[in-house]
């Protein structure tokens, strides 16, 4: 039973160090800091990885896992983190209160959207309209749409081309304030600009 | 009951016809830096910035190549020189978040800033190569297979 573990052992360890690195996965921190969890999976065995710089070679299938740094990141894969397209940018618009108007401040925004979006390679401009509580989900879904498109309306007017404008309406789904259903709450009501 | 099931299955068929020319869009090409190519049906095309990237597309990077595509529900996927990057599935629905995405790097090097479907419903995302399976919970990674797929 000893000798069988033995042989088993060194099998282990002859693959582990002979055969050919056929993967390399680090998990990286998240951009504010928090780090997520990636599971790496052969069709026998999983390796989870929660740390920052943590890692896992595969060598004749086998896992094993590693610890980087983002010193050796830097230098194995900088090149390659230099090419990450933009992060998407979001900036946030709201209406006086029951109108499809901008509010002062939202409508000074808009100029930069243009030259915001010029500056990206391929940019694009999500426009995601946001409802509070009140009313039905499926009527707020129609409002929320019809909010995204006064504002892309408001942009195709301030010079962004109409291609490069998405209009999406997430209805009551993503409030910035958590309330119960039938709930006023003015700063649920908005229009983000994700610009990418 | 009859009539609307024909006219049902005939929309589908000309979806199946559809679908094998254009496959839906996943995302969009915003870096691009030396040979970078999409294979889609058999043609090849070059991938310049604003370049889409399609469900079923083969991304390809030579030795001096690299390429940053932002997916339509915000993944971002960076592939370094000599990478083949097969775009299995994509499914996103903006207004609800819920979706599928299956990317196979079968070479090369990937680095990979999860999106809003990871976020939703991170069961549904998976990563590949040749050997490994990655499943993500709202992440950042790099992924690098030398195993020479295609």
């Amino acid at each position: 039973m000893s000798r069988s573990a033995i042989v088993l052992c060194l099998v282990g360890s002859c693959l582990g160090a002979c055969a050919r690195l056929t993967d390399h996965v680090v998990l990286l921190p998240g951009q504010s800091g928090r780090v997520g969890s990636l599971a790496v999976a052969t069709g026998s065995a999983e390796i989870v990885l929660s740390e920052a710089y943590s890692g896992v070679d595969v060598a004749g299938g086998q896992l094993k896992p590693v610890t980087t740094s983002a010193q050796m990141v830097r230098e194995a894969y900088g090149r390659l983190l230099d090419m990450q397209p933009a992060r998407p940018r979001v900036l946030v618009l709201h209406f006086e209160f029951g109108t499809n108007a901008l509010t002062a401040e939202s409508r000074a925004l808009l100029p930069r959207v243009r030259s915001e979006l010029l500056a990206l390679p391929a940019g694009e401009a999500v426009v995601i309209g946001h409802t509070d509580r009140v009313g039905s989900a499926d009527f707020n879904d129609r409002l929320s749409l019809q909010r995204a498109a006064v504002v892309r309306d408001l942009l195709v007017a301030a010079g962004v081309a109409r291609e490069a404008i998405s209009v999406v309406g997430r209805g009551e789904r993503q409030p910035v304030v958590i309330t119960a259903d039938e709930v006023a709450e003015p700063r649920n009501r908005r229009v983000e600009i994700k610009l990418r | 009951m009859r009539r609307p099931l024909v006219a049902l299955s005939m929309l589908v068929l000309c979806g199946v016809g559809f679908a094998g020319e254009v496959t839906p869009v996943a995302g969009l090409v915003k870096r691009s830096a030396g040979e970078v190519t999409v294979e889609r049906s058999g043609q090849l095309w070059a991938a310049l910035v604003g370049t889409a990237v399609h469900v079923g597309d083969r991304v390809r990077t030579g030795d001096d190549g690299s390429v940053g595509i932002t997916l339509a529900d915000d993944t971002l996927l960076t592939a370094g020189p000599r990478s083949t990057l097969l775009i299995s599935d994509f499914r996103f629905n903006p207004t609800t978040h819920e979706g599928s995405l299956m990317a196979t790097l079968l070479k090369g090097t990937l680095s990979v800033v999860t999106g809003l479907i990871a976020r939703q419903a991170p069961d549904n995302v998976r990563f590949r190569t040749p050997t490994v399976v990655l499943g993500v919970r709202g992440t950042e990674f790099i992924v690098e297979a030398r195993g020479g797929g295609e």
